[in-house]
């Protein structure tokens, strides 16, 4: 193959490329795009008329709807205060566990292993009631600080799972020096060993935050009572379930649209970090 | 990947043997189960007076929750917990609103700590048939008997709506206190029929060149309901109509799962009839929809007929055109044989609330329903949701809109042929059955006897099941 | 080992172990104790039938239409999904022409990957409320208004009438494939580029580079993703819950197990049966990952 045979190659794997990349971004942006339309429409406008015809007027009475009659800006900083202790609390005690598990031999070091991978298959809905009772039991509910101990214990099979597989492919050399300069276990964790691990940390964190984040069943079951101590997610399908009833479904993409925009530029910000995160990672 | 990774691979396999390890522990747990112990629980409790019928402790808490849905719950916070804070200045109302009946409540319930009172509707409502066999329901015979809140000299069972504690009886005592009166039928826009000078059917066949004509004029589904959520709208009418056919004992019979009740001849016909409906007059695409979809449509005169109850009105308020005008229609007649008038209808006491057995004041909870059942308690029920409720003359001085008003003077014409039945909140896997049997049958090409085959055979495997507690009528 | 270690280890591990154990293994044994019960979850009181409530499973139509539903996904979402990602992974770093010896990503790829990631950061709840409108079953619909319009479709479709496990496969593999194509681009910038240099002076074509170099060394992560979308594969329950017609259906035909086990036991209180059912469903789930992690080993044992 010579240098013009690639070129053309090339050529024409970008015009096919370009052409799929382009089908797939509209794929991905048209309901966006129909879901912030509809939050300025009516529900005659949404339910009876061309999806993607403008509304006849630009009002933002819905996005205030959304933001005082279903608090969805409350329930955004709830979000943002829990996933951000879970996830602190999650790496933590994940990496803690998986870091012993993975270059410390003691007896009982599988049966410990396994006990937390098993986790792993398990759907969280099926144990909804026993879990509710546990924590009523442990006076924790309708708190947020009980919602971020079970995120946390929810997330540790599979956070444990792919540290400890990280933590095993780290050097034993540095581990061995430092110990050799007198720096105590708990030192070299802190000191030499996370730090060593940062990139698998940052997948696994990213991993963590949009699991979390997206967590519906679990504050559904645990926060109750008090609304104003709800989520974002459990606001969402509040008003999607009373929308049934009130029909306020401009309302409900106002509070989409919410939901949505600060992720967005959370992403577009923070794109390359988690790329680099995936790529140390993952891959390992 | 290294070598020490790839046996990790084999966590997996081994991670199964540790869940069944962990199995003979459970019954070490078993008690967490019932965490709470079955012995009565200590209830609040004052001194019964004349003023105090009830006995309840003035400064006890009580705990309300609410269904968050059609009827919104500001006839709670507005009218009746105001009224029993009135009368217990000291007591603190613990109020709750939620979409989602069972997710929240049934925890509670299970672990005995349950709220006073609660607001069991929506499509995540309990089951509360079993809530009741479970000994979780208080039994409203005292509170029926007390003297009513403001109408001097009567008992409170004295002014309700002949039938309301029957709807709430179980086995024989009265539980549940359905509280809105509710009528069924075809809803219709009187300003669509005046202009198209069209008149409400009263036999099969006017029906059907009715739904022709509002063919021929545009109308693009003459007949429709909601799919997705709603067969329940369906169902309902296609048993009414086998009620006006076979006289109100087919449902009873139905209700008391009687050996082959849903295949007698009334059933039969009244199934195919509507199948022949569903297959003529509606759009396919209304299986896909939801309810409030589909009633935007009729908003839009895109539909003639819609089956619904009357909270239909309200539901659709803020989308209804100001002339639309809705009005109900009782179902037309289905033979010449019917054992019913045309004007029979389906109307019920509905929108369930009970108190917690086993809450921790009991007697407060009652109370609370006192004060809804109050004249005042009602009236404001029905100015703040425009639904009727079960306490007689609550309308009076109000001023109702025009489907309320139809629904009110249908259900004079109807005089005493007014029927329901109760087998859907009873037995749960029956009403799930019945939803997908009429989503067949009225979309999907079903015939009228795999219909009352399935039912019937759903009805007998409830009978067989001695793990669900029967009711009667 | 020292004295100290072991304090050592027990202090890491104690915390971990308590918090999980207390929220998730506990749970757990509950539940396989509740199976075999009749506990309806609305009274303390239960009696113990052993395995009754797997013996009526076995004969349960209901749970056999979700085993594969749960089958039909296992296989479609990640072939899908990872066919997809692979292929625009590929394009955003390798499509591009070659600089300096390095190959590059087709022009505005760094747009496209910002694009592509979006559905990940929406939550589940926001996919299914949108997706119904997407998937109306009329002309109001997203989809089919834009099958009409553009592609002068004559009747529009009902998706989630006649094709509702399609749907739901759709709104999975829409939200999923974003996420997969970072993973794999992340992936393929770390193969060495050594390797690519040494192929593009053998005078391989881009294609033959994808399949022979790429692909194998992106092996173990194509297997990780296999795995979690295998997992997502046994869940659905939001999105059949806010898309399906009368939830699972038209008469079952969308019926998944996280579904059934929520009627059953939230809507119908057969608690005892629910457990058995979220017991089946563990059992599945752990034998699709236990069999996936096998075949993976083997594969990566052998190149």
């Amino acid at each position: 193959m010579n240098s013009t045979q690639t070129k053309r190659e090339i050529r024409l794997l970008s015009g096919f490329g370009h052409l799929s990349l382009a089908l797939w971004t509209i794929m991905i942006l048209f309901p966006l795009v129909f879901a912030v339309l509809a939050s300025f429409k009516s529900n005659t406008e949404i339910f009876i008329e061309n999806p993607f015809g403008f509304p006849s007027n630009w009002d933002f009475a819905s996005f205030g709807r959304a933001w005082t009659r279903a608090s969805i800006g409350t329930y955004f900083i709830n979000s943002v205060i829990v996933v951000v202790a879970s996830t602190f609390g999650t790496m933590l005690l994940g990496s803690m566990a998986a870091y012993v598990l993975a270059r410390y031999r003691f007896v009982g070091n599988r049966v410990v292993y396994y006990f937390f991978v098993a986790g792993l298959a398990f759907p969280v809905y099926v144990v909804l009631t026993p879990l509710y009772l546990v924590v009523d039991t442990l006076g924790l509910l309708n708190s947020h600080i009980g919602l971020t101990l079970v995120y946390i214990a929810y997330s540790l099979p599979f956070t444990v799972f792919f540290l400890a597989a990280f933590f095993k492919t780290l050097p034993n050399a540095v581990a061995e020096a430092a110990l050799i300069d007198g720096a105590s276990h708990t030192k070299l964790f802190f000191r030499v060993m996370l730090p060593m691990a940062k990139p698998g940390l940052v997948s696994i964190t990213i991993f963590n935050i949009i699991g979390q984040w997206n967590q519906y069943v679990l504050p559904l079951a645990l926060l109750p009572a008090e609304k104003d101590k709800w989520l974002l997610t459990q606001g969402i399908a509040a008003i999607s379930t009373s929308a049934g009833y009130e029909a306020d479904w401009a309302a409900l993409f106002a509070a989409l649209t919410i939901a949505i925009i600060p992720m967005i530029i959370m992403y577009a910000f923070f794109q390359r970090q988690i790329q680099s995160g995936l790529t140390a990672g993952a891959v390992k | 990947m290294s070598d020490s990774d790839l046996t990790r691979r084999s966590v997996l396999r081994r991670t199964a043997a540790v869940g069944l390890l962990a199995t003979p522990a459970a019954g070490l747990l078993t008690a967490c189960v019932g965490a709470k112990d079955d012995g009565p629980t200590d209830q609040a409790e004052g001194q019964v007076t004349a003023e105090n019928p009830l006995g309840v402790k003035e400064d006890a808490p009580v705990e309300v929750v609410i269904f968050n849905g059609g009827l919104g719950t500001k006839y709670a916070t507005d009218a009746h917990i105001p009224s029993y804070k009135k009368k217990f200045p000291k007591a603190d109302v613990k109020f709750s609103q939620t979409e989602e009946i069972s997710t929240i409540l049934t925890p509670r319930f299970s672990s005995n700590t349950p709220p006073d009172m609660v607001n069991n509707a929506g499509s995540k409502l309990m089951d509360q048939g079993r809530l009741v066999s479970a000994g979780q329901v208080a039994e409203l015979t005292d509170l029926f008997d007390a003297p009513s809140l403001d109408v001097p000299g009567k008992k409170v069972k004295d002014t309700l709506i002949p039938g309301t504690i029957e709807a709430g009886t179980y086995n024989g005592k009265p539980y549940v206190l359905n509280y809105a009166y509710t009528v069924f039928g075809l809803w219709y826009s009187g300003k669509l029929f005046a202009e198209k000078k069209w008149t409400p059917p009263t036999t099969w066949s006017e029906f059907t060149s009715l739904l022709d004509a509002m063919r021929a004029a545009g109308i693009t589904a003459p007949y429709a309901y909601a799919g997705a959520n709603a067969a329940y709208y369906q169902y309902l009418v296609i048993l009414t109509t086998a009620a006006k056919i076979g006289g109100p004992d087919v449902l009873k019979n139905i209700d008391n799962l009687e050996a082959g009740a849903w295949k007698v001849d009334a059933v039969r016909t009244a199934a195919r009839l509507w199948g022949e409906i569903g297959a003529k007059y509606t759009d396919k695409s209304h299986l896909g929809l939801k309810h409030t979809e589909v009633q935007l449509q009729q908003n839009q005169y895109k539909v003639g007929f819609y089956p619904s109850g009357s909270w239909l009105e309200n539901e659709q308020a803020k989308d209804t055109p100001p002339d639309f005008k809705y009005q109900l229609a009782p179902l037309p007649s289905a033979t010449s044989a019917d054992k019913l008038k045309p004007t029979a209808l389906y109307a019920a006491p509905g929108e369930m609330y009970f108190v917690a057995a086993k809450g921790k004041n009991v007697r407060g909870g009652k109370e609370y329903l006192r004060h809804m059942l109050s004249k005042e308690g009602a009236r404001k029920f029905t100015e703040l949701t425009k639904v009727l409720t079960v306490v007689q003359g609550s309308t009076e001085g109000l001023t109702l809109s025009p489907g309320t008003e139809s629904a009110n003077k249908a259900l004079t014409a109807a005089g005493t042929e007014i029927f329901n039945f109760r087998w859907d909140a009873w037995y749960k896997k029956m009403d799930d059955e019945c939803r997908t049997a009429t989503n067949e049958l009225m979309f999907q090409g079903g015939t009228a006897d795999k219909f009352c085959d399935r039912m019937q055979a759903i009805a007998d495997a409830v009978k067989a099941d001695s793990s669900i507690e029967k009711f009667n009528r | 080992m020292r004295h100290g270690t072991y304090r050592f280890v027990i202090g890491f591990l104690l915390a971990p172990i308590v918090l999980y154990a207390t929220f998730v293994f506990y749970p757990i044994t509950q539940l396989v104790y509740v199976s075999m019960t009749n506990w309806t979850g609305l009274s303390p009181k239960f009696r113990f039938v052993g395995l009754d409530n797997f013996a009526k499973i076995w004969t349960d139509g209901l749970f056999w239409k979700a085993v594969q539903h749960h089958l039909f996904l296992l296989i479609l979402l990640p072939l899908i999904t990872i066919a997809l990602a692979l292929f625009f992974a590929f394009l955003l770093n390798m499509g591009g022409g070659t600089r300096g010896g390095v190959m590059t990503g087709v022009w505005g790829s760094k747009f496209y990957r910002v694009v592509f990631f979006l559905p990940q950061v929406l939550a589940v709840v926001i996919v299914g409320v949108i997706f119904s409108r997407v998937y109306g079953p009329d002309q109001t619909g997203v989809l089919n208004r834009l099958l009409i319009d553009v592609f002068g479709m004559d009747k529009p479709i009902g998706f989630m009438i006649d094709y509702g496990m399609w749907a739901i496969l759709g709104a999975l593999v829409w939200q999923a494939v974003g996420f997969y194509v970072v993973l794999f681009s992340a992936g393929m910038s770390s193969i060495p580029a050594d390797l690519y240099e040494a192929a593009v002076l053998d005078g391989a074509s881009r294609v033959v580079i994808f399949f022979r170099v790429t692909i194998p060394l992106l092996w173990e992560t194509v297997q990780v993703a296999w795995v979690y979308l295998g997992i997502l594969a046994f869940d659905a329950f939001a999105l059949v819950m806010l898309l399906s017609i009368e939830q699972g259906g038209p008469d079952g035909a969308t019926a998944v197990l996280p579904v059934l086990i929520y009627k059953q036991g939230i809507r119908e209180s057969e608690y005892g049966y629910a457990s058995a059912l979220g017991v089946s469903l563990f059992l599945l789930t752990i034998t699709f990952a236990v069999l996936a992690l096998r075949t993976g080993r083997r594969e990566a044992v052998e190149h």
